[in-house]
């Protein structure tokens, strides 16, 4: 690493030596460690404006935004029901009849039941908190604080 | 190295909405950070993130694990969609030069955090496009120089360009408040 680069890199990436290309870290960090004090003014000055530019944060999306998302995200889809009964040449007509109008019933049920037992489609404000919460938990509570 | 959320799109595909929840909680947040600073309109960038995850919703059932990186990929999807809507509104579209921030450059004692952020989200809008794309990508989506070049199709030698521009003009347009943000920040 020689100065040149040294001040193209500060140039672009800033002071935070994270930032820089991998390959480049290990050599720049050697670099400024016995860097004249002029090069090292001029990474204190890259340093703050790295501070001004910090200011510009991130803000929390909205809980709408995530439960718009959410609902238009793909669900499991059933399968099963619909294979088999052509593979089984042994059966007779009639009992292949009565065993399709048995697995549909036996379907329907299990699908009810199913669906009764999970989350509701809409309720992902729910399944977003109870999945770990993260920013939707912290607004969550930020929209309780403020209704308080 | 395994992409982190190979094993999340793959279950988001077979129809896991636990895994969606989760997928959302990870991404969303930056989506909307890189739109919002791209378009400068918090709405819009809603907007977008919702339409970068609908793509994920429809592609994630074919996604093939061990080619791009999955937040690659998403970056890549956000950063079309906003370059798109810039160009198709005509806003920004050239490499002009930033105007000076207005009159309330001289007015600059005691500026409180919300004043200090306005301040750099303006001179953030007033970049030209690609300038602002590149550091949007390196320095708050935090991604690196080859992953920032490969999503806006350019050399890694015309990113650090781009990005020396940046900073370059950033510094231009604040230089009236730099003092003013940066001892605000040490004496707040």
């Amino acid at each position: 690493m020689n100065e040149a680069r040294f001040m193209e890199l500060l140039g672009a990436y800033g002071a935070d030596l994270a930032r820089w290309p991998e390959d480049e870290r290990a050599h720049g960090e050697v670099f400024l460690e016995g860097a004249p004090h002029r090069i090292k003014d001029v990474w204190e000055s890259e340093r703050g404006f790295d501070h001004l530019l910090a200011l510009e944060k991130d803000v929390p999306s909205s809980i709408a935004l995530e439960t718009a998302i959410l609902g238009a995200a793909p669900g499991r889809r059933r399968v099963g029901w619909s294979l088999g009964l052509s593979g089984w040449p042994s059966v007779p007509r009639w009992a292949a009849g009565g065993a399709l109008a048995a697995s549909l019933a036996l379907g329907f049920a299990v699908g009810y039941a199913g669906e009764m037992q999970s989350a509701p489609e809409h309720d992902y404000a729910k399944m977003l908190t109870v999945s770990g919460g993260g920013a939707s938990a912290v607004f969550l509570t930020a929209m309780n604080d403020v209704g308080n | 190295m395994r992409d982190p959320d190979e094993e999340l799109v793959l279950r988001v595909g077979a129809g896991d909405k636990r895994a969606a929840a989760e997928l959302v909680r990870r991404h969303l947040p930056r989506m909307v950070g890189l739109a919002r600073r791209m378009l400068g309109d918090a709405a819009e960038a809603e907007d977008v993130a919702q339409e970068v995850f609908l793509r994920v919703w429809r592609h994630a059932a074919a996604w093939k694990p061990g080619q791009a990186k999955f937040e690659t990929w998403m970056h890549r999807v956000a950063m079309n969609q906003c370059l798109d809507r810039l160009r198709r509104g005509g806003r920004n579209a050239g490499e002009v030069s930033p105007e000076t921030p207005d009159a309330r450059a001289s007015a600059t004692r005691a500026l409180d955090d919300r004043q200090r952020r306005e301040r750099v989200r303006d001179a953030l809008q007033a970049l030209p496009e690609r300038q602002r794309a590149a550091l949007v990508l390196c320095y708050y989506q935090d991604r690196s120089n080859i992953e920032a070049a490969e999503i806006l199709g350019v050399s890694v030698e015309a990113l650090e360009s781009l990005l020396s521009r940046a900073r370059r003009t950033l510094k231009t347009t604040l230089a009236a408040e730099r003092a003013d943000l940066l001892s605000g920040l040490e004496t707040g």
